[in-house]
């Protein structure tokens, strides 16, 4: 992600104006709205596949001869689909998750996407966690759903990436989401010393300094949210007993964490967790086949450990990705850069089935597939359905919701 | 908004940009805190000694001395590149063919860790580059251009041995001309096998390449269309890489030679002609000035700003060296909006720090602590590259930083060389040194009470008063503290 860079160039003039909108419609927005039912004790993990999965291979139209005309070497073969029905069926390496479906956990929504498709990585994951297809905002959509939710501004913890960077989606102005690569990562060594330890939290609120920076704000509140925040995690988790075997992968390691997080009950809204990457220029389907195939495997192992602490009702799970691929392979058995896509929405209330449009091979954008679903709905159906919260602010507009929660 | 906390936005500097004179030469000496910053930004910082040498000069004569820099022929070689190649000296293609499947699997795994152990090796030895060189200038462009033009190593066939080549190509024309830059790293070994151009045929384009180009190297979305990015692919079609030898050559009949309408004029181009058409575009020289300033100055740059250096990259046909040279003398970079105004990435942070404590050669520890604050040299994160700015400063990166501090301090490697040694025994006089010389005396008076006390034991009954005894626990103490302040996370 690079914001910075962003900025750089033609868009200077805009940034402001969008700038100077935003704060407009903050300040029109800043009377506490009524919460909507539900939201209470829930969480939403969001899961980004990072670098633009592949949904024809992931959920797999192994009843439309077309896909394995256009797809010679990368098909997956029918034997091995693993068939919702006679059209649809997952990669054959997610048979945990298969499994999950079977039981009715998991909604698969099909032709995800947004108008004007981008083809840039950094764009459109911009566009997917800004929510903004049609302009330059600096907040996403989860912070700015963590700012206007009236949580107690003296939680560390009210939203926790858990990587070692923070992601747009989770960037709002009023709260902090920190960042956390793993449990063990996040301890400062000064801090087994009560003097340096004491020393360090005085010495980072430097208020006369004889110069200005624009980072420095931000420097000083990071160090000391560094310093409290590492402080408190340990103590306020230590409590949770894993009950579950998670694949010695990232994600699942991500997962148990998350899991752990929920079941500490620290007041956590959303918690955000990567895997990847899915940008499959070449030799698709042994890279997607590995990835899908941990994916698939760590979401039963969070299910799992939830459901072993009654916790699997109060977690919804979304994934996401920038973009689909495209629809014919390339010379190189993969696939370059495409549009729309599908994406799951797992637990929590999650009505199982498959929704939206199934993918039209004949009738294409330039070669990739059409949307037919905002990904807009699908925010607007998680933040009034699962969240409580009403979603025309935090998505600048009002969109269809889906009955799948 | 809560107090100070911003994280989203505009990062460009309070206050104006003096549009008329921001880019005019400083005519004035530089002090040690301008002498700092140019080291800083110029390269990876000072040793109090480098300071020294700079203080007292005026800024055109320092900064000669950074862009006209040394031959550094006699810098150490790396020790550890390995090549695949010797692979086929060792068998030969036949011998490679008629492995079993079990000899292939066990040979791949052996070759897996060859590689792993020689970039280890070679983000040891640039490191240790960057912290001994007397040009640091080139190996901070080197640098960014690493950021810049990413590539990284051991995935999709990019060997340590090309690695190493797109490094020294770099270092090459790190004040070369960007436009020859561009076309030189398009047919590199690494670039062509990390953005699949290697595989892009007439029959079968891939656009990877096409597109990476044109977003992230040379001009920035929404500056072309997605045809443009069709177009260009097909230009670029035949380009090959052979295996084990990483020769990289052109395949004639794998090139698509029909003509291609891209940024407006059509012909038969091929990949140079792309790269010339795109130097033509002014979107091209403000995309590089941003990039440029971004390094060198603040991030955000008025567009004024920007302009001002596209026109210099633009009159001196994109020669880096005339257009750095005139960033480093003008007086916006001497400017307080531009003094500390940007963010260090790990590894300035991590080689600044060895180099203003003085020691004499990176410690191992430093890998473990650079992947720990986000950045692993030869491993960018995506085609992107390293994140900047904010995006370095989550809670996990600066506990990572703050850690390797509190490592660095208490490690063996401090013994010999570090001048922490030789600071007098007395708080006043030692809190003195430490900040000036860490800090550049960028720290508030109660800062400073707070550390005096720190180092004589005042206010608090955990410590005893300093004494011989504890007097070296105790400076580096103080020293990590110093330079736990923030100031020392901004170049």
């Amino acid at each position: 992600m690079k914001r910075g860079n962003f900025l750089v160039g033609a868009l200077s003039g805009i940034t402001v104006v969008a700038n100077a909108d935003h704060i407009f419609a903050r300040a029109l927005a800043a009377t506490p709205l009524p919460g909507l039912p539900g939201g209470e004790n829930r969480c939403l993990v969001l899961v980004n596949l990072q670098g633009g999965n592949d949904g024809l291979n992931c959920i797999v139209p192994h009843g439309n001869a077309d896909y394995y005309r256009v797809r010679p070497s990368l098909a997956i073969p029918q034997s091995q689909v693993l068939a919702i029905d006679a059209q649809l069926g997952f990669n054959p390496n997610m048979t945990s998750f298969k499994a999950m479906y079977d039981k009715g956990m998991v909604a698969v929504v099909q032709g995800i996407g947004y108008p004007n498709p981008d083809h840039s990585h950094f764009r459109s994951t911009e566009i997917w966690q800004t929510a903004a297809p049609d302009r330059y905002e600096h907040t996403g959509w989860i912070g700015r759903y963590l700012d206007d939710a009236g949580l107690p501004q003296d939680n560390l913890f009210n939203g926790v990436s858990l990587a070692p960077i923070l992601p747009e989606v989770m960037v709002g102005t009023k709260i902090d989401v920190p960042a956390i690569a793993s449990e063990a990562a996040y301890g400062l060594a000064v801090d087994r010393n009560a003097t340096t330890r004491q020393a360090f939290a005085s010495l980072v609120h430097d208020e006369r300094l004889p110069f200005s920076s624009p980072y420095l704000p931000h420097v000083m509140e990071i160090e000391d949210r560094s310093q409290r925040g590492s402080e408190e995690l340990p103590r306020l988790i230590a409590g949770y007993t894993t009950n579950a075997s998670y694949p010695a992968t990232a994600l699942g390691r991500s997962l148990a964490l998350a899991a752990q997080i929920v079941g500490s009950n620290i007041g956590t809204k959303v918690i955000y967790v990567q895997h990847g990457s899915f940008d499959t220029h070449v030799n698709q389907v042994a890279v997607q086949n590995r990835l899908l195939g941990e994916f698939s495997d760590a979401m039963k192992a969070f299910y799992d450990d939830l459901a072993a602490h009654g916790n699997d009702r109060r977690v919804l799970t979304m994934t996401f990705s920038e973009f689909g691929r495209r629809i014919e392979e390339n010379g190189s058995r993969g696939t370059d850069h495409g549009e729309a896509s599908p994406l799951f929405l797992i637990g929590g209330g999650t009505k199982g089935g498959t929704y939206g449009t199934a993918p039209d091979l004949s009738s294409t954008s330039m070669g990739n597939i059409r949307f037919t679903t905002d990904f807009r709905s699908v925010y607007a159906t998680v933040l009034e359905r699962w969240l409580g919260r009403p979603s025309q602010h935090v998505l600048n507009g009002t969109f269809d919701q889906i009955a799948l929660l | 908004m809560q107090s100070g906390l911003d994280i989203a936005g505009v990062q460009r500097p309070a206050g104006t940009l003096e549009a008329g004179t921001a880019l005019l030469p400083y005519e004035r000496a530089l002090d040690a805190r301008l002498a700092a910053h140019l080291l800083r930004r110029a390269g990876f910082g000072g040793t109090p000694d480098d300071i020294r040498r700079l203080t007292g000069m005026a800024a055109g004569e320092a900064v000669e001395s950074l862009v006209r820099f040394p031959s550094t022929s006699a810098l150490s070689a790396p020790q550890d590149v390995y090549d695949p190649a010797s692979l086929l000296s060792q068998y030969g293609f036949g011998a490679l063919r008629s492995l079993t499947a079990d000899a292939r699997r066990q040979l791949l795994m052996q070759v897996r860790r060859d590689e792993v152990r020689s970039i280890l090796s070679l983000q040891l030895w640039w490191l240790d580059r960057m912290l001994a060189t007397a040009a640091p200038l080139q190996e901070k462009m080197a640098f960014f251009l690493h950021g810049h033009f990413t590539t990284a190593a051991i995935q999709k066939g990019v060997s340590p041995a090309m690695v190493y080549a797109q490094n020294q190509l770099f270092r090459q024309y790190a004040l070369g001309n960007l436009r020859d830059l561009t076309r030189a790293v398009s047919k590199d070994a690494a670039m062509l096998l990390y953005l699949d151009n290697a595989t892009n045929v007439a029959s079968h384009p891939n656009e990877n390449y096409a597109r990476e180009l044109m977003e992230l190297f040379t001009l920035g979305v929404d500056h072309y269309t997605e045809d443009d990015v069709r177009e260009s692919a097909r230009a670029w079609t035949g380009w090959r890489v052979q295996r084990f030898t990483g020769q990289t050559f052109f395949a004639a009949q794998l090139h698509d030679n029909g003509s291609k309408l891209f940024l407006g004029k059509s012909g038969n181009f091929d990949g140079d002609a792309i790269v010339n058409l795109i130097f033509e575009q002014a979107q091209c020289a403000r995309f590089f000035a941003g990039k440029l300033l971004s390094l060198f100055v603040y991030d955000d740059p008025e567009p004024e700003l920007l302009d001002g250096v596209a026109g210099l990259l633009r009159r001196h046909d994109y020669e880096l060296a005339p257009v750095v040279s005139a960033i480093l003398r003008s007086n916006v970079f001497y400017s307080p909006r531009a003094y500390r105004a940007l963010v260090k990435s790990p590894v300035e942070f991590v080689v600044g720090t060895y180099k203003t404590l003085g020691v004499e050669q990176i410690d191992r520890s430093a890998l473990p602590a650079l992947r720990a604050m986000g950045q692993i040299l030869f491993y960018p994160p995506n085609v992107a590259g390293w994140p900047d700015g904010e995006n370095w400063l989550t809670s996990q990166m600066m506990i990572a930083r703050q850690n390797f501090l509190a490592g660095l301090v208490n490690a063996q490697v401090m013994g010999a060389s570090s001048w922490l040694g030789e600071i007098p025994m007395d708080p006043a006089q030692a809190t003195h040194a430490l900040v000036t010389t860490l800090l550049q005396d960028d720290a508030s008076p109660a800062s400073y009470a707070q550390l005096k006390a720190y180092l004589s034991g005042e206010g608090t009954s955990a410590l005893a008063m300093l004494g011989a005894e504890n007097f070296q626990e105790r400076i580096h103490g103080a020293a990590y503290l110093t330079m736990a302040m923030p100031a020392y996370q901004l170049a």
